[in-house]
């Protein structure tokens, strides 16, 4: 009688657990009634966090019937996490989304068409050049919520100390390339004119619209030849054999740092946005940021969407997800909250909404400064271009360690672009 | 049922036909599998199920977004044209075929001072044990980073030593041994294992030993070895399948990239890097299974050569 009785309990635990189980299923739809609850989540740092609050805390207040449930994780964790919802049907309501993300989710039917829901996210107010960022094949997947631009950073006080003029936006790459010569030879030991800024597969893409080409074309196909990627590879040869450049293992030994943020290198490219992070990082009082290099006059920048909002194909409450999107992208509250940690906002109610100061108006001012000569804004980049741009960083980084040579290198890059880009 | 039929009261014997104790025998199976089942449950539905969905994806390209596709060996046949693949498995064997050793010697080693009775062992112990309790834990290795990075302790050391040193990190010919030392460090499991096999040995031997004139390298030798080569043999497949799947401290110290150079590439952490980063599932199931394949392997090859020189004290020769 015992073992029945053991029995007897074990199938009710078994039972209650399921009955559980079923309770958690229903909630979502018994919530309707009460006020509809939003998953939310985004990548970034503290800082972003505790701006999101303060938003997010601004939205519920004048929206007492949209709970939100925020959650955040780093950029590399947040599109694993992301990757295992999406193959399970699980994704939050309201996501923060990149634009080489973008195409992958939305060609799968994870990704709500924003435009079916009609004017609910207001997207009049942000520069038309922008929205394509947010669409495939006619639907909106994404609404942007903030731009930046692609700059060349450096850092005046090294180069005061080391008596070389500051570089401007028509030199010439060769020029720079002399420039970061002499900035090393007049600096102290251990501070460099530049990295091996061959690394960097957006510097890349900026060199090769410079000769109106691009990376990765429209259709997704890698834009350049292998000879061309040799060449790049290749200009900064005599530098890195001279040690004009920070040397790699210095350059891993900083890491998370990069070697300009530790105020080791004059120089990097890098996206407008980065400002204030390198502000932080150095601890000096004054950044610049100017035009790259170029050969042909043109700089061949463009604004990119840094950041876009996007809701999950399988959210149950559409509406209130647009709402609160609307009022992300939108609101001029919003806007002051965050200021140009995200990128300028890309909604001209935000960036009335905001006073910009300091580096926010540092990098409005580059952005003024080259709105007459930037190209059109990407769309969404091809599935796999995550891959393609850290096998870039990485395979140039091997180079500077002398594990490849510039053949080898190129040789790996386009035969893992090619399967990175058939997925 | 009872073959013979002798008259006798019912008794052990003819047990197995009463219909009562059948009953309680049944009741009693039952009552066990109850008990085992959140057991087989989690074995199921969290090891067996998803060992045979990898297994199943091992042979599709699958990149989580869409259905897999089955692709026959075409994984497997792309592993070795593939360099990084085999740079993982280049670093890996290194840090199994050197790393394993050591760790084992510095594990016998410290067992071998704390089996001599001095004052303090059950402190000294625990303390030589501690490192393996913790060294497997991500702030281990964000720490370890932090000691052999340019400036760090490791570093300044050296320096004051008169070999002056750049770091550990950034330097690719120095990575390796510095994961090495870190698996090194954490030799409290093997050496609580060796402490107890060396218990074991009769004092009688030592003392036979002795007084036929064995110095005490030639004891350990010719008595410690042979006594202690089960407890060896243990620790050795235990220390092999454990380092073939080291990944958190190498996916901490080379910030999940297998860098620098990809002298930290561990074959886990490729494999995740393949299934995670560049959504490649399929890929990474086939290279979780070449993994489990060739482990199998090598403890297939161990056991089968232990016979060789692993010697059983119970066995008659």
């Amino acid at each position: 009688m015992k073992n029945r009785h053991l029995l007897t309990v074990a199938a009710a635990l078994c039972a209650s657990t399921l009955g559980l189980a079923a309770c958690g299923g229903d909630s979502g739809e018994a919530a309707a009634d009460g006020p509809v609850s939003l998953d939310y989540t985004w990548w970034g740092s503290q800082d972003r966090a505790d701006r999101m609050t303060k938003a997010i805390a601004a939205f519920e207040a004048s929206h007492p019937d949209i709970d939100i449930n925020p959650n955040f994780t780093d950029f590399e964790g947040y599109w694993q996490k992301r990757a295992t919802e999406a193959a399970g049907g699980g994704l939050p309501d309201v996501m923060q989304f990149d634009l080489s993300y973008l195409r992958q989710y939305a060609e799968r039917g994870a990704l709500l068409d924003i435009g079916e829901l009609g004017d609910a996210v207001d997207t009049s107010t942000i520069e038309e050049s922008l929205l394509p960022s947010g669409q495939i094949d006619g639907a909106t997947y994404g609404v942007p919520i903030s731009t930046n631009a692609f700059g060349h950073f450096y850092n005046p006080a090294i180069l005061e100390q080391a008596g070389v003029a500051a570089p401007t936006g028509d030199m010439t790459w060769d020029e720079y390339d002399a420039w970061i010569r002499e900035v090393t030879e007049k600096s102290p030991e251990g501070v460099f004119g530049s990295g091996d800024y061959t690394g960097t597969f957006w510097l890349f893409d900026t060199y090769l619209r410079q000769q109106g080409k691009q990376a990765v074309t429209e259709d997704g196909e890698i834009g350049f030849t292998k000879a061309e990627l040799k060449e790049w590879w290749e200009s900064t040869a005599d530098l890195r054999e001279d040690g004009a450049l920070i040397s790699a293992e210095r350059t891993t030994q900083l890491d998370p740092k990069s070697p300009f943020g530790a105020g080791e290198a004059a120089s990097e490219f890098s996206w407008d946005n980065f400002l204030a992070g390198y502000l932080t990082d150095t601890g000096a009082e004054k950044l610049e940021i100017v035009a790259p290099p170029t050969d042909t006059g043109d700089h061949g920048l463009f604004l990119k969407a840094s950041m876009l909002y996007a809701i999950g194909a399988n959210t149950e409450h559409p509406e209130a997800a647009a709402e609160f999107v609307d009022f992300m992208v939108n609101d001029p509250e919003v806007g002051a909250i965050f200021g140009t940690s995200r990128g300028i906002p890309a909604s001209e109610t935000q960036r009335e909404g905001a006073t910009f100061e300091g580096a926010d108006a540092q990098i409005v001012a580059y952005e003024e400064s080259i709105a007459d000569e930037l190209g059109e804004s990407p769309a969404p980049l091809p599935i796999g271009f995550g891959t393609l741009e850290s096998n870039f960083k990485r395979l140039a980084s091997d180079i500077n360690y002398g594990r490849y040579t510039v053949d080898e290198a190129v040789d790996q890059w386009f035969a893992e672009a090619e399967s990175a880009l058939q997925q | 049922m009872s073959t013979l039929q002798t008259g006798q009261p019912r008794g052990i014997l003819s047990a197995p036909a009463s219909p009562d104790y059948r009953r309680a025998r049944r009741a009693e199976t039952r009552t066990g599998y109850a008990f085992l089942a959140p057991w087989l449950l989690g074995f199921f539905v969290l090891t067996a199920g998803p060992m045979l969905a990898s297994l199943y994806l091992a042979f599709t390209d699958y990149n989580l977004f869409r259905a897999p596709e089955w692709i026959g060996l075409d994984n497997f046949r792309q592993l070795f044209d593939d360099p990084r693949y085999l740079q993982s498995v280049k670093v890996t064997l290194v840090y199994v075929l050197v790393g394993t050793p050591i760790k084992l010697a510095a594990a016998l080693a410290v067992a071998l001072l704390l089996n001599n009775a001095l004052r303090g062992q059950g402190f000294y112990r625990s303390a030589f044990y501690a490192p393996s309790l913790i060294g497997a834990s991500v702030s281990i290795a964000i720490v370890w980073k932090a000691m052999f990075s340019d400036g760090g302790v490791v570093d300044l050391g050296l320096t004051g030593l008169g070999f002056p040193s750049e770091g550990w990190v950034g330097d690719p010919s120095k990575t390796m041994p510095m994961m090495i030392l870190l698996a090194t460090w954490q030799f409290g499991a093997p050496m609580v294992i060796f402490l107890a096999g060396l218990k074991q040995v009769p004092r009688e031997l030592y003392e036979a030993a002795a007084v036929d004139g064995a110095g005490s390298l030639r004891r350990f030798w010719s008595i410690t070895v042979p006594m202690l080569s089960p407890v060896i043999f243990f620790n050795l497949l235990l220390e092999t399948i454990n380092a073939f799947q080291v990944f958190a401290s190498a996916y901490i110290i080379s910030g999940g990239q297998g860098g620098p150079a990809g002298s930290t590439l561990f074959y886990t952490l490729y494999l995740y890097i393949r299934g995670f980063s560049d959504f490649r599932m399929g890929y990474a199931s086939a290279m979780a299974w070449a993994l489990a394949l060739v482990i199998g392997l090598i403890t297939l090859v161990m056991f089968r050569t232990s016979n060789a020189w692993v010697h059983y004290s119970g066995e008659s020769k």
